[in-house]
């Protein structure tokens, strides 16, 4: 394995897989247990439940919000109301990749890549620089479609109907851009081992009108004093292994992007953005300025004019692999072992499992309107947490 | 006036009461019965409380005949002398008989209180304050005496605002108004006594306070600089008080902050008599107190009764079975105490702040206490309706159903019902100077109430029209669509089988956590949180442990085995103790 080595638990927690603890360039096979302290339920309190077949929600999740009334003691995150059993082993790589895409399909390209990174680790495969690049393409254009959608939740739980239409037609211009780019939409059947089919020619001037439009709604958003009232302290986050624009939100300089070399960003003077916040202001801003920032990196990827097809006798390889980006949401990390071009063990933990503890513990002491502001500034997807990977 | 002949019946029944009980508790509805027929003989302005007590005496008699039986056979006898105080009160002539009523009454209801004791603190509270009400009102009296020239001890005019101050001060103590009311006692009091006791205490026992200022007040020069005194604590008691219910767990103290409130209302327009300054505006100010404080008794009986028929003090209490009649009853006289129409409250509300917005316009400078009064209690009105409705859902309607009527929920409906009847027969009870009509628009003479500064009139409202509109409408509209199609669904969590619910702590915890510096939460008996402001007790407590330490220092440092210091203490505390006597 060329990014993680087995050893003693050290530097941040990651989270944990069937068989491993996975840890900030190590993972270890005794598994860490997450302590989480049941709250003290005084006689006042009641369980205020919310989901997973309601309004509001864009996903089926159940929330048991412990209230004394209007403010919020302890809330706790049930995804498995739908729970989806995907089963990857004792397929082939590209069959199993399908699947692997088809988890979050917001996400599908960080899944996709992700995954793909643990398997080319598992087989030493050196993929060309080119695809790289393409990779980290795919990857920023999906974090600004991301982003669009996490700003645009927040912009209808203020009741904000023309940010939300106007955020949600250019999400949708993203969507078009990236299905003229490769094909599909969501990135579906894009990318292979060692190949992508995503074209960053001209993708850069598409994103331009997007990103201008994008301008003008965020600062319009931004000289609401209602909007930025209801982000503003609310839900502050000091989880130490908080994830994604939730860590950033809250000065914690944790990004896969610049941690392991997974993805060569290195190369493109890629720097987190923090600030020390910790609220759902905080994480508005970051997700804000990464659009731009992704903007930026993808304008300094150069588009090659062939990337050489390499084909594998995978039918002959093996071999264990781990790999770990940063997904719009937070680092996302895949473990594989390969026999004989066949997935035969898979481990997928995701961001919403970190973001989801986070959140929890930036909700006490928060009151009931401030939930949507909050649940929706963490970017929790559901589709990650309710899988079961084997 | 009416004659000390009508105070034997009430004796007659107290006697009773030792016998027999239930015998005791028919007697003192007759004996109330007696005197309010009596009262019409020759009615005066004074004789409405009369009128306003007995009612609730009957109704409060009425329903303690099935109720109380756990009480044992002493709740009878002081529930009647408790009566008979109020009744020497009502018919004292002087400040001497007044104070008689006034002692009998509280020291029966200490006896009351102590009757449902879960602790020794209620009854004490309860005596505490009661003795510091007395000492007031004595105060008064010996200054009213002096003015005289030792004289008389009659209620007689005088020349000086100071008794009425006084007097103004010992009722307030025993309505429980701000500065008195940060001590909570009244709530503590009334709410630790059995039902119809806190029914005939939170109704009564303070309509005398009122009925002792208004008394005095008729006989005194009016202070304009005192009457927007009276006129901000009325309103800071509103205030306070209907937040203080809204946020309160346990559902007769609410029903004691909520009689606070009224008390605040009633005194507020005690006060704009006193700033008034025009005849018509006085006796405008004069019908209000008498019809907010009919509206406030009874209602406030209807919620005690009701909450009593409930059985239930903490909301969370598992309650006995509520009838659809107790529920009719309640949610009238919570309608009433929410100032809504058609019922007596909301005419009273309607003429409290018509009072407010004509002094206003029309008392230059004080208008702006005028309108600043008439604000709050909108607020605080507002306020009152959500701690009502509190009370109604968590007593009525989150309680098993029973079948038939019981006596208490007859006595609960018969107060509802009430209600609405006085309403309809407002127009009967306010005077001519104030009643009009529109019969362009086919509102006869008579009809309508209107609120007045001069000639001109201010606002007005018909009674009877707006009951006559509601009940035309509503049956038109049950005769032409019947009774509606409704079909029960069960309640949407989410999808889930769960089967938590909303708890009344949780209705009121968004003001708790807007207002956390005045309201500061503590626990309450069997682990129920309580929202109260303890800043009073948390001083007095701080006070004593002061002192205490003071006392211990100077005890240990100075006269310890010293009989030398012991005894200059007991010269210096002799000479201080006289000179404070000589002073006051």
């Amino acid at each position: 394995m060329y990014w993680y080595e087995e050893g003693k638990p050290d530097g941040r927690f990651i989270g944990n897989t069937k068989k491993y603890s996975i840890y900030g360039s190590h993972y270890n096979s005794t598994i860490e247990v997450v302590h989480e302290k049941p709250p003290e339920r005084k006689p006042e309190e009641f369980i205020f439940a919310y989901g997973p077949s309601t309004g509001g929600l864009m996903e089926s999740v159940g929330l048991d919000i412990l209230t004394p009334g209007e403010k919020i003691t302890s809330i706790s995150v049930d995804p498995t109301y739908k729970l989806r059993k995907i089963k990857v082993t004792g397929m082939g790589i590209q069959d199993a990749l399908l699947r692997i895409e088809r988890i979050n399909g917001f996400h599908s390209a960080s899944h996709a890549i992700c995954f793909l990174r643990a398997v080319e680790d598992a087989l030493q495969i050196e993929v060309p620089e080119e695809v790289q690049f393409n990779r980290i393409a795919q990857i920023e254009a999906e974090r600004i479609r991301s982003h669009l959608l996490v700003i645009q939740k927040l912009a209808e739980s203020a009741g904000f109907g023309v940010p939300v239409n106007q955020l949600s037609m250019i999400r949708e211009k993203v969507s078009r851009i990236i299905g003229t780019q490769c094909g599909h939409r969501y990135f579906f059947a894009v990318n292979e081992i060692g190949k992508s089919r995503f074209m960053i020619d001209k993708l850069q001037e598409k994103l331009l009108e997007v990103i201008g439009e994008f301008r003008m709604i965020s600062e319009g958003l931004m000289e609401s004093k209602l909007f930025l009232n209801r982000l503003q302290n609310n839900g502050i986050n000091r989880d130490p292994e908080s994830t994604g624009p939730a860590a950033r939100g809250a000065g914690i300089r944790h990004d896969a992007r610049n941690e392991l070399p997974v993805l060569p960003y290195e190369q493109l003077d890629y720097f987190p953005i923090v600030r020390d916040e910790g609220d759902a202001f905080s994480r508005f801003m970051i997700r804000s300025d990464e659009i731009f920032q992704s903007y930026d990196i993808i304008k300094n990827i150069h588009a090659s004019k062939s990337i050489e097809r390499l084909d594998y006798d995978l039918q002959k390889m093996g071999g264990t692999g781990m790999a770990r980006i940063e997904s719009p949401s937070g680092d996302l990390f895949y473990s594989v072992e390969i026999e004989k071009g066949n997935v035969v063990d898979i481990g997928m933990i995701s961001p919403s499992w970190r973001n989801v503890l986070s959140f929890r513990r930036s909700m006490e002491g928060n009151i009931f309107t401030d939930f949507h502001f909050n649940w929706e500034s963490f970017g929790i997807w559901i589709s990650e947490l309710g899988v079961d990977l084997s | 006036m009416i004659s000390w002949l009508f105070l034997a019946p009430f004796a007659v029944s107290v006697a009773v009461s030792i016998w027999n009980r239930k015998a005791g508790y028919v007697a003192l509805a007759v004996s109330s019965a007696i005197i309010l027929a009596g009262s019409f003989i020759h009615f005066d302005y004074i004789d409405s409380f009369v009128v306003i007590a007995s009612l609730v005496w009957i109704f409060s008699s009425w329903f303690s005949v099935s109720y109380g039986e756990k009480y044992g056979r002493w709740l009878a006898p002081m529930f009647g002398s408790t009566i008979f105080g109020m009744v020497v009160i009502l018919l004292s002539r002087n400040y001497l008989e007044f104070l008689a009523g006034w002692e009998t009454m509280s020291i029966s209801s200490y006896v009351l209180i102590a009757m449902n004791r879960k602790n020794d603190y209620p009854p004490f509270v309860f005596m505490a304050f009661s003795e510091l009400s007395t000492v007031l009102i004595v105060a008064g009296a010996i200054y009213s005496f002096y003015l005289t020239g030792g004289t008389t001890i009659a209620f007689t005019k005088v020349d000086s605002v100071i008794p009425l101050v006084l007097f103004t001060l010992g009722a307030l103590v025993k309505m429980g108004m701000v500065p008195f009311m940060i001590s909570e006692w009244l709530p503590i009091a009334h709410g630790n006594a059995p039902a119809n006791g806190s029914a005939i205490l939170s109704a009564t026992m303070t309509l005398m306070g009122v009925f002792g200022i208004v008394r005095l007040m008729l006989l005194s020069p009016l202070s304009q600089v005192f009457g927007v005194i009276v006129i901000a604590i009325g309103v800071l008691s509103v205030i306070f008080a209907s937040l203080f219910a809204y946020v309160s767990e346990h559902a007769k103290m609410l029903a004691g902050f909520s009689t606070i409130e009224n008390n605040g209302a009633i005194l507020a327009a005690i006060g704009f008599y006193m700033i008034a300054q025009t005849a018509i505006l006085r006796d405008f100010s004069l019908v209000v107190i008498v019809i907010f404080s009919l509206s406030h008794s009874l209602s406030k009986t209807g919620l005690f009764l009701g909450i009593g028929a409930s059985g239930k003090e903490h909301f969370l209490d598992e309650g006995l079975s509520s009838s659809r009649f107790s529920r009719i009853g309640e949610v009238l006289s919570t309608a009433s105490l929410s100032g809504l129409f058609p019922t007596i409250g909301g005419l009273g509300t309607w003429m409290i702040l018509e009072m407010f917005f004509m002094g206003a316009s029309f008392l230059g400078y004080l208008g702006i206490v005028s309108i600043i009064a008439g604000s709050l209690i909108a607020i605080g009105e507002g306020f009152a309706t959500a701690a009502m409705m509190k009370a109604f859902v968590f007593t009525q309607l989150r309680n098993g159903k029973a079948r038939g009527m019981k006596n208490e929920h007859a006595v609960v409906f018969s107060i509802g019902v009430i209600l609405i009847l006085l309403f309809i027969l407002s127009p009967l009870f306010v005077g001519p100077e104030f009643l009009g009509g529109l019969p362009s628009v086919f509102v006869f003479n008579g009809f309508t109430i209107q609120s007045r500064f001069a000639a001109a009139d201010f606002g007005l409202v018909s009674p009877d029209y707006v009951f006559g509109l509601l009940a035309v409408f509503s049956l038109a509209t049950y005769a032409i669509f019947r009774k509606p199609d409704t079909r029960s669904v069960p309640v949407w969590r989410g999808g889930r089988e769960f089967t938590e619910d909303y708890t009344p702590y949780a209705f009121s915890n968004n003001i708790r956590l807007m207002l956390k510096k005045i309201l500061r939460p503590g626990i309450g008996e069997r682990s129920q949180y309580m929202a109260i402001s303890d800043g009073f007790w948390a001083f007095m407590i701080i006070l004593t442990r002061s002192y205490r330490k003071v006392a211990k220092g100077f005890t240990l440092g100075f006269m310890n085995s010293s009989i030398r210091w012991y005894m200059i203490y007991m010269i210096l505390a002799f000479m201080i103790v006289l000179l404070l006597a000589i002073l006051i």
